[in-house]
């Protein structure tokens, strides 16, 4: 229970808490889903949740248009994830020539792992465990993830992302083409490693 | 028909997930579309791309919220 306002500046604080706390803690459940997926853990995703709360209530008297809070606070959690690890710079090793040429669909067809499916994609597919998903995706770096999570979750426009990201709208495509393609290579790597294909 | 050159593969499926995100317009969707409409490879190869994306989505889950965490960022917002 919060301690009753005692002078007039109190209660101007009392009333900004108030007003914060019923506009963004509707928003708490997405939030924490976002977080979880973007962190991989429940216990990182709540320390993240609580930073964002911390920042989004100090920049609260600038945010101009309330109508927009959610997208608000996961811009906030967005940069705070990318922020956090910036200085690590994870980036894909290879050049973006073999990246770009790297296809599932094609190395699918070409290993033909399951001769006798008659929905060989589907069923390749079908053979990942939802950890693995999972663990493809916590793979990519920061830069990749956290649009393509946006997009998966949330559907967020390129320009949006391009909001949330401070980068250009090119930079922003670059980046989904590129996290997705490290996806399918991901995977590529998991299904060797389980010895579902060869190469 | 647009009057630009053709894609090539290569160039459509660098098209794809911008595709597939409903960020393309204009010229660009033309080209990859008169492309998809000469081209069955790459019209299996986008249709993959589809189902990837909604399989992954599918698979990411949902999770529940951890008790408490609701009174916990209550008091966070009022202790500061």
């Amino acid at each position: 229970m919060s301690r009753p306002p005692q002078s007039a500046d109190d209660e101007k604080d009392h009333e900004r808490c108030r007003r914060f706390a019923e506009a963004t803690l509707p928003h708490l459940g997405a939030l924490y889903r976002l977080a979880v997926k973007l962190t991989g853990s429940g216990t990182t995703a709540e320390d993240l949740v609580q930073e964002t709360y911390l920042k989004a209530l100090e920049a609260f008297p600038s945010l101009r248009d309330p109508g927009r809070v959610k997208a608000w606070l996961f811009q906030i959690l967005s940069r705070l994830v990318i922020d956090r690890h910036r200085s690590e710079a994870r980036e894909v090793a290879t050049g973006t020539d073999d990246l770009d040429r790297f296809s599932l669909y094609d190395l699918i067809w070409q290993e033909d792992p399951l001769p006798y499916s008659d929905r060989l994609h589907d069923d390749f597919l079908d053979q990942f465990r939802d950890e693995e998903i999972r663990a493809a995706l916590m793979a990519l770096p920061e830069a990749y993830r956290v649009p393509l999570v946006l997009v998966y979750v949330e559907g967020t426009t390129y320009k949006e992302l391009a909001e949330i990201l401070g980068c250009p709208i090119g930079t922003v495509m670059s980046r989904l083409h590129r996290g997705r393609k490290t996806l399918e290579r991901q995977l590529w790597e998991c299904a060797r490693k389980r010895g579902l294909v060869k190469t | 028909m647009n009057g630009s050159k053709p894609l090539s593969c290569e160039e459509a499926a660098r098209r794809f997930f911008a595709h597939l995100d409903r960020a393309l317009a204009g010229d660009d969707l033309q080209a990859l579309e008169a492309h998809l409409e000469a081209c069955l490879h790459c019209c299996d190869r986008l249709a993959f791309s589809r189902k990837l994306d909604r399989f992954v989505k599918e698979r990411l889950g949902d999770s529940a919220l951890p008790d408490g965490i609701e009174d916990r960022i209550r008091r966070l917002i009022v202790t500061l």
